[in-house]
C-alpha cells in the first residue's frame, strides 16, 4: 500500500510542471493554452530520445525545456502577430508539434529503461527507488516554485500578471501585451515540456502521444490544489498546484486500486472536470461561458 | 475665442488633420473625425464637452493609441505619438478611465498597482534588451512601500494604510482615487481623463475632482478631461471645448468660459445632445 502512495506522490511531482505551466496560462496570463498537450510530449520525446543517445541528463532535460519554450513562442507569435484565436493558435501549434516530436523521437516510442544515475545517487529513506525519486523531485520541485516565486516578484512577473489581471490597464502602464504574452506563453511550456520530461523519465518511456488531455490533467490538477489550499498569494499558488498534482495523482491511484480500467481514466477526468465548468466552480477564459449565455 | 490661457505657449499636444470612422452596426460607415486638429499648450487643463457620440472619448482613445487613427499626426512635446503604439506612449500619458474597474489590476495589491505606475517611465519596460534589468529586484519592497505611504499620505488618502489589499477590495470610489494616483505618478506630459467621475457617487465624484484639480496644478501636466457635467465643464480647467459629431463646435478660455451665460450654454449643449422633446407648459397640455 505504500508503494501505491509513494507511487502516486512521485508522479505528482513530475507531472507538477504540467500543472504550474497550466496555472501560468490560464490563472496568471488568462490565456487558455492549448500548446501543453504537444509541448508534454514534445518534451517527453526530446529527453528520451537525447538519453537513449547518452546525453546527460541535466542536459537533455535543458533541451527539453528550451524546446517546450519555442512550442509556447510559436504559440505565442501566431496569436499576438498574425491575430489567430488563443484557442485555435494553441490547436495548430499542438497539431504541428505531433510531426515534430515524431521526428525528434524517429520512432513513436522509446524505452528509457535505466534510472538516471543523479536518482539512484540520492538516499532511499529506506523506501527503495522509490524513495529516491521522492528525494530529487521533491528537491525539484521546491526550487522550482522558490525560483518561480521570486520571478513572479520582479516586475517582469508583475506586468505579466497585470496582463492577465486587466489588459487595458497594463498597456496603459506601458506593458508590451505581445511581447509580455508570448514570454509568458514561452516560460509556462517549458515547465510543460520539463514534467513531459521527468515523466518519461520516472515511468522509463517516451510515447509520442503522451500528452493527449493533458490540459485536461493540468486543469485538473489546479482546481484540486486551488481548492484545498484555496492560495491568496503566489507562493502559495504553486504550492497549492504542486500539491494538486500529487492529490490527482493520489485520486487517479485510488481510482486505479477500486477497480477503474486505466482505459477509462481520461472519461473520469474529463466528467470531474465538465462537473466543475457547469456548476461554476471553475472559471476559464474561452472555456466557461456563462456570460454569453446569460444574454 | 482665445484658447490659449495667458503664459502659456510651450508646445503640449497638438492634434493635426486626424481621421477615423468607424461602422456602425445596421447603418453602415460613419465618419467621426475629418481633418480634426486641436492644440493644447503645455500645463493647459483642457476640457472637452459633448453629446454621446460626439468623439470626446474616441479622442482620447485616439490619442492614447489605443485606437489607431486612419490619418493625420499626434505630438506631445514635439514627440510624434502618432508613430507609437499604445503602451509606448504611456511612457508619456497618465491615463484614468471612466470605469473604476477598468483604471486597476483587481488581482494585485494597492503597492503593486502603484509600482506598475511607476514604472511606467522607465524606457522599454519588458522590451528588448531591458527585460534582465527588470529582473533586478524584488517589487515592491521595503523603499517602495515607504515612498507609496509618504505619497498616498501626503495626499491625505487613507489607501496609505491598505497598501497591501487586493484592489478588488477597494470601493469604487477609492479604486478611482488610486487610478488617479497612478496615472499622475512621474509626472506624465499629458494626463487623459475619460469621465472619470461619472460611475462615482456624489461624494466620491466631489473628492476625486478635488484632488484632479490639486494634482494637474501641483505637477503643472497637460491635462485632457472629458466630462458631461455642465458643473465641472464651467468650474474646471483653463479652456473648454463643446465637441458634436467630431467638430468643435465652441473653444473658451477660462475667462471667456467665465462670461457665458450658463442657461445659453446648457441650451446650446442640450442642442448638441438630442432633439428637443417636446415642451411642456404648467398646464401639462404639449406646447405648439
Amino acid at each position: 500500500m505504500l508503494s501505491l502512495w509513494l507511487g502516486a506522490y512521485d508522479q505528482g511531482l513530475a507531472y507538477a510542471g504540467l500543472a504550474l505551466g497550466t496555472y501560468l496560462t490560464l490563472r496568471v496570463l488568462n490565456f487558455p493554452d492549448l500548446t501543453v498537450d504537444g509541448s508534454f510530449a514534445l518534451g517527453g520525446g526530446t529527453a528520451a530520445m537525447l538519453i537513449s543517445q547518452g546525453t546527460p541528463v541535466p542536459l537533455a532535460l535543458g533541451l527539453a525545456i528550451l524546446f517546450g519554450c519555442l512550442a509556447g513562442l510559436v504559440t505565442g507569435l501566431i496569436h499576438t502577430r498574425l491575430g489567430v484565436n488563443d484557442l485555435f493558435a494553441g490547436i495548430l501549434t499542438t497539431t504541428g508539434l505531433y510531426s515534430i516530436t515524431l521526428r525528434l523521437m524517429g520512432r513513436s516510442n522509446i524505452p528509457l529503461p535505466e534510472t538516471p544515475a543523479g536518482i539512484q545517487a540520492l538516499p532511499d529513506l529506506g523506501l527503495g527507488l522509490d524513495g529516491r525519486w521522492a528525494v530529487g523531485l521533491t528537491l525539484a520541485m521546491l526550487g522550482l516554485i522558490l525560483l518561480i516565486s521570486l520571478l513572479m516578484a520582479t516586475d517582469v512577473g508583475l506586468a505579466l500578471r497585470a496582463l492577465g489581471d486587466n489588459p487595458t490597464m497594463a498597456r496603459a502602464n506601458g506593458i508590451n501585451q505581445r511581447r509580455g504574452l508570448t514570454v509568458g506563453i514561452a516560460a509556462a511550456n517549458g515547465l510543460v515540456a520539463l514534467a513531459g520530461a521527468l515523466v518519461a523519465l520516472y515511468q522509463g518511456f517516451a510515447d509520442v502521444t503522451m500528452g493527449i488531455g493533458s490540459l485536461i490533467l493540468g486543469l485538473g490538477m489546479v482546481i484540486i490544489g486551488e481548492s484545498v489550499l484555496r492560495p491568496r498569494s503566489v507562493p502559495w499558488a504553486l504550492l497549492a498546484v504542486a500539491l494538486g498534482a500529487i492529490l490527482f495523482r493520489t485520486m487517479i491511484a485510488i481510482a486505479l486500486q477500486l477497480g477503474l480500467e486505466p482505459v477509462d481514466l481520461k472519461l473520469a477526468t474529463a466528467l470531474l472536470l465538465l462537473v466543475a465548468l457547469a456548476f461554476g466552480r471553475l472559471r476559464i477564459p474561452g472555456l466557461s461561458d456563462h456570460g454569453r449565455l446569460e444574454q | 475665442m482665445n484658447p490659449m490661457a495667458p503664459g502659456l505657449s510651450a508646445p503640449g499636444l497638438s492634434v493635426e488633420d486626424l481621421s477615423w470612422g468607424h461602422t456602425l452596426p445596421g447603418s453602415g460607415w460613419r465618419q467621426l473625425f475629418r481633418s480634426f486638429s486641436l492644440t493644447c499648450p503645455r500645463g493647459q487643463f483642457l476640457v472637452l464637452i459633448g453629446s454621446n457620440g460626439s468623439g470626446k472619448s474616441t479622442l482620447l482613445n485616439l490619442v492614447a493609441g489605443t485606437l489607431p487613427a486612419a490619418s493625420g499626426r499626434i505630438h506631445l512635446g514635439g514627440r510624434p505619438l502618432h508613430r507609437l503604439r499604445d503602451h509606448q506612449r504611456a511612457r508619456w500619458i497618465g491615463r484614468v478611465m471612466q470605469n473604476p474597474l477598468e483604471g486597476t489590476c483587481p488581482g494585485l495589491t494597492v503597492a503593486e498597482n502603484l509600482r506598475l505606475a511607476e514604472r511606467r517611465h522607465r524606457p522599454a519596460f519588458l522590451a528588448g534588451g531591458a527585460l534582465l534589468g527588470a529582473l533586478g529586484g524584488l517589487h515592491p519592497d521595503g523603499a517602495d512601500r515607504r515612498r507609496y505611504r509618504e505619497l498616498l499620505g501626503d495626499l491625505g488618502l487613507p489607501l496609505a494604510d491598505r497598501l497591501d489589499e487586493p484592489v478588488g477590495q477597494l470601493s469604487g470610489g477609492q479604486r478611482q482615487t488610486l487610478s488617479l494616483v497612478m496615472a499622475t505618478l512621474g509626472s506624465p506630459d499629458l494626463l487623459l481623463l475619460d469621465e472619470h467621475t461619472a460611475a462615482l457617487d456624489p461624494r466620491a465624484e466631489a473628492t476625486v475632482i478635488e484632488l484632479t484639480n490639486r494634482l494637474i496644478r501641483q505637477l503643472g501636466t497637460t491635462a485632457l478631461m472629458v466630462t458631461h457635467s455642465l458643473e465641472q465643464a464651467l468650474g474646471h480647467g483653463d479652456r473648454l471645448v463643446m465637441l458634436h459629431d467630431g467638430r468643435p463646435i465652441g473653444d473658451w478660455s477660462a475667462a471667456e468660459r467665465e462670461a457665458l451665460d450658463p442657461p445659453s450654454l446648457r441650451a446650446m449643449y442640450g442642442a448638441a445632445t438630442v432633439k428637443e422633446a417636446p415642451c411642456t407648459v404648467h398646464d401639462g397640455s404639449p406646447a405648439p
